[in-house]
């Protein structure tokens, strides 16, 4: 890789994404009318018991904890666990955010206003593909969560055998942030095979992950920086919003804790589209800059691309 | 003050470059002779208990065993005024084995930590096995062993044993047993054992049961029972490896090096119904002092490896305990108090009283805004006054202790760490003591009685809910009955009334009664004999136009209008308690009633030229046993303020969920 393109790729993926911000809002709404869905029914239980009552005042002049378990352990409890409702309704945004890299990741390589049927079509187009790359990301967990049993147990042994606490907790900060890199670059292999799917309409899943590994394994360094500052300047942002709300806001601003965590969201999701159009204009730049040699036979005679006529 | 960093290591240096190990504390001037207990005693110059029993224990620790050999000579003053032949005796460490009482009650419902259905561990096997037996003047008894259970026939639990003698003990005359007794430790179950290095030893030696109520009581070691036994005077000699520190429940009299690589120390206790104590070579030492009314107390705190940053949160909450318990129940007569810190993993030998030393718990990432340690160290140290001193029947009557102890931890607390902050204070949450044992009672509220036994409640998490939850629930509410300072003098009187003298339920209630001077006994059948729930509600608040057949008057003259409003208050359980409603109305105004509660509902009904705001049952939430603030009120105007809260914090919640299942799909 050229190092002429790496600078512009961090900051030219800002761009885009600020360029195409629609993807954003759309995200970041369906995001939240569905999370709004999802606990919909436990405030349309918990409300009634609120609203006229007095003793919500510990609710809103600080927040204690025993009111919330009080109201968790009355006979006819309108704290019912939204656990299941919860997870149903994230499900679908994982779907939707499936069904909806193929449109995003287009936008982001073709780097053209695409109309919404263009936009939809190329969502429609990969979203089976991307439904098989997440069958190999299954796969791919397997590994990660060996290898997680098997830090759990030496924490335990090490937490078992020495009088000091710390060990212990050094291994297992080490090991977390060592599994954190590892879903990492996990996460970036699987980022750029969907790249690869869509700027090369490559069909094969299992090809376009071959691809992105040699890719990764040729300019580990350039892509994974890429992705992890961009990483960091999200958990900064989110570390400072959850301070802002939990040390910072007065219990009784409601609307600005409801705005300051929306924008810490709407922030995360950009951070996120920021990487996956950082990894989109990198590959871009690369295939510019490189001799294209594949390493393995094109597929034959590739599906027109909707976005090629859409950009006609 | 507390003692700094830097003292702490200068004190640790100077027992590096003493030569050897040292125990928590410097022999007491006034004690040379472990065999002269009567000199040893600083602050007792008269014996405050009635001295039942005098153990003397030589005791080798094994450390690569994890296990004790000891002999123990219990010389036994026959006070019950009859004559005496059985004695039972209490093998607590035989309950680690897998077909005990205590272990098959645990394996049912679960208990301190150690979940239900959870497997069997080997390494926590214990036992206790007296290999020898002879009564002065009786021979060898050890074949007259004979183990029994009194309380569920369960063959397989040896927790208790019983000898007979060849002849009666008279009333008034004393009987000495020598016994040879050998300890297998468990890794740390239920308060005691081992872990790694760590020793903490508690129930560790055959102890006589005590004579109460006209029958010998000697229960059992139940998943959720404590212990009982009789005052008197403890001298016991450790013998340990000399890298070993050592805490204990007495004052230390000598301690020597000897020639094969451990030491032998010498403790004495006296007043005291039990003998504990702890041993690890990591142990940092941190000491103070506090005056009280009684005198000088020293505290001696053992730090685990990686709690230090909890040696002054200890420290502090101990002598600010002390100050309450001092000011407000009694003075604390012994002159030492010992906690001790258990290291990682050895959380279950946390939390745990014995006379004079307690064991606290911490880790090395408490945040300051848990107030756990400093709560642990105040409920412990509070078992000193009420399992220690008054020391009730703590299988029979657990609420004595453990109940009245959460009634004044949530008091003292209250008093040190702040009213709504006591237990947990950040700026975005905060919890109090007092509302935490509300949560553990209403969470069980009515399965049984607070007087049950033990290890008679439906499950675990019953015993708990009723002992301490509802216990303290009770006698916050009573508060309200007699008044918080009436309740206050109500337990000095009690303490100082029966300290040393194992009184009964009745003993406490009828002293509450005496000092407040009311017939409260409409209050104790329902909150300390019955299961009865405490639940009022307002039906209904709403204002109608008196004169509603008439058209509506026009807005400029709303004020000529007159409302008729109505207020229903209704008791939902079956718990019959005086309450006060105040009915608030849009003109500010208010009326306030007194309701008796005996009928299911009352109307209190209001004609006037405004309409109603609110109305509250016992707005000051001082009526705790009420199951459900939330139904105490109605506000005429919505206000959904809590309700978009917690809106807000689920939907974000919810948002970072979706969030996270996207990123790994």
């Amino acid at each position: 890789m050229p190092s002429a393109v790496r600078p512009k790729t961090f900051i030219s993926g800002a761009g885009l994404v600020w360029r195409w911000q629609r993807i954003l809002w759309w995200i970041f709404i369906v995001n939240l009318v569905l999370a709004h869905f999802a606990i919909r029914g436990l405030v349309d239980r918990v409300s009634p018991a609120l609203a006229h009552s007095s003793a919500s005042e510990r609710l809103v002049n600080g927040y204690d904890l025993t009111a919330v378990m009080e109201l968790a352990v009355q006979p006819d409890s309108p704290l019912e666990t939204p656990g299941p409702v919860v997870f149903h309704y994230s499900v679908v945004f994982a779907v939707f955010m499936i069904f909806s890299t193929g449109g995003t990741l287009a936008t982001y390589v073709f780097d053209t206003k695409p109309s919404t049927t263009a936009f939809f079509e190329a969502c429609g187009h990969h979203f089976w593909r991307f439904v098989r790359l997440l069958g190999y990301m299954a796969l791919a967990f397997i590994p990660m969560g060996i290898l997680i049993a098997i830090c759990s147990a030496i924490h335990h042994s090490i937490d078992d055998k020495s009088n000091s606490p710390y060990p212990a907790a050094y291994f297992s900060g080490a090991s977390s942030l060592l599994i954190l890199l590892l879903l990492m670059v996990l996460r970036l292999w699987f980022d750029m095979a969907q790249v690869i799917a869509v700027a090369d309409d490559e069909t094969r899943m299992h090809r376009a992950l071959r691809r992105a590994a040699s890719l990764l394994k040729h300019n580990f360094g350039s892509l994974f920086w890429l992705y992890l500052r961009i990483s960091l300047l999200a958990w900064i942002f989110c570390g400072l919003g959850l301070y802002l709300w939990m040390y910072q806001l007065s219990p009784w601003s409601i609307t600005t804790a409801f705005l300051l965590t929306q924008l810490m969201l709407i922030f995360w999701i950009a951070t996120r589209l920021w990487q996956r159009a950082s990894e989109a204009l990198w590959y871009r730049q690369y295939q510019a800059v490189m001799v294209p040699e594949p390493a393995y036979p094109r597929s034959p005679a590739p599906a027109p691309v909707p976005y090629s006529t859409a950009m006609n | 003050m507390l003692p700094s960093l830097s003292t702490v290591l200068l004190a640790a240096t100077l027992l590096l470059f003493a030569g050897g190990p040292r125990t928590v504390s410097e022999p007491p001037s006034a004690a040379p002779n472990a065999q002269a207990p009567e000199a040893a005693s600083s602050i007792l110059n008269s014996p405050f208990s009635t001295r039942v029993v005098a153990y003397a224990i030589d005791a080798k620790l094994n450390t690569t065993s994890h296990s004790i050999d000891a002999t123990e000579t219990l010389v036994y003053k026959n006070l019950t005024g009859q004559p005496q032949q059985a004695f039972p005796f209490h093998l607590y460490m035989n309950a680690f084995q897998p077909q005990s009482t205590l272990m098959t009650e645990v394996r049912m419902s679960g208990a301190r930590g150690v979940g239900a259905d959870s497997g069997w561990n080997e390494k926590n096997h214990g036992s206790i096995t007296v290999t020898k037996l002879e009564v002065e003047g009786a021979g060898d008894l050890t074949d007259k062993m004979q183990f029994i259970q009194p309380d569920d026939h369960n063959t397989n639990d040896r927790t208790v044993f019983q000898v007979t003698l060849p002849k009666p003990v008279a009333p008034g005359a004393s009987v000495e047993f020598h016994m040879t007794f050998h300890d297998q430790l468990p890794e740390v179950l239920y308060r005691t054992g081992y872990k790694r290095d760590f020793y903490m030893i508690g129930q560790w030696f055959p102890k006589v049961g005590v004579w109460w109520k006209n029958a010998w009581n000697c229960h059992q070691f139940h998943a959720d029972s404590e212990f009982f036994a009789d005052f008197g005077t403890f001298d016991v000699n450790l013998t340990v490896p000399q890298t070993e520190i050592l805490g204990a429940g007495g004052d230390l009299i000598s301690s020597a090096n000897n020639s094969d690589g451990t030491k032998s120390a010498k403790f004495h206790s006296e007043d005291v119904h039990d003998f504990s104590w702890t041993a690890s070579p990591d142990y940092t030492i941190v000491e103070d002092t506090w005056t009280g009314s009684a005198g000088p107390v020293k505290l001696h705190v053992l730090m685990s490896p990686g709690h230090m940053k909890s040696a002054p949160r200890y420290a502090q909450a101990l002598k600010g305990t002390l100050a309450w318990y001092d000011k407000n129940i009694g003075p604390y007569p012994y002159d030492r108090v010992t906690v001790v810190d258990p290291p990682h993993g050895a959380f279950n030998a946390g939390g745990m009283e014995y006379p004079t030393l307690i064991t606290a718990g911490t880790t090395w990432y408490m945040p300051t805004g848990v107030l756990a340690p400093e709560d642990v160290v105040n409920h412990e140290f509070g078992h000193q006054y009420w399992y220690g001193m008054v020391a009730t029947n703590e299988f029979e009557d657990a609420w004595l202790d453990e109940g009245i102890n959460s009634y004044v931890e949530a008091k003292s607390m209250a008093a040190l760490y702040g009213e709504n902050t006591s237990i947990i204070n950040f700026p975005f949450a905060t919890a109090s003591e007092a509302q935490l044992l509300r949560i553990e009672y209403i969470s069980m509220p009515d399965t049984d009685p607070i007087t049950r036994f033990s290890w008679n409640f439906i499950s675990d998490n019953a015993y708990g809910g009723v002992t301490y939850g509802k216990t303290g629930t009770v006698l916050l509410t009573l508060e309200k009955v007699v008044g918080e300072d009436t309740m206050l003098a109500a337990l000095h009187e009690y303490f100082l009334r029966y300290r040393f003298k194992h009184p009964t339920g009745e003993d406490f209630l009828k002293t509450i009664e005496d000092v407040s001077h009311q017939d409260l006994k409409w209050y104790f059948d329902q909150a300390v004999y019955g299961t009865n729930i405490l639940d009022y509600d307002i039906w209904e608040a709403h204002s109608d136009r008196l004169k509603w057949w008439e058209k509506e008057i026009s807005r400029k003259k709303t004020t000529d209008e007159i409302y008729r409003t109505y207020v229903t208050v209704h008791r939902k359980g079956d718990f019959i308690f005086p309450v006060d409603v105040v009915v608030k109305f849009e003109d500010g105004t208010t009326a306030a009633e007194h309701w008796d509660g005996r009928d299911r509902w009352v109307r209190y009904t209001y004609d006037r030229k405004t309409k109603v705001a609110s109305a509250q049952i016992d707005p000051g939430n001082k009526v705790r046993l009420d199951r459900n603030f939330f139904n105490n009120s109605y506000i005429v105007q919505e206000d959904n303020r809590a309700t978009h809260k917690l809106e807000n914090m689920w939907v974000f919640a919810s948002e970072w969920i979706s969030q996270f299942l996207a990123w790994v799909s």
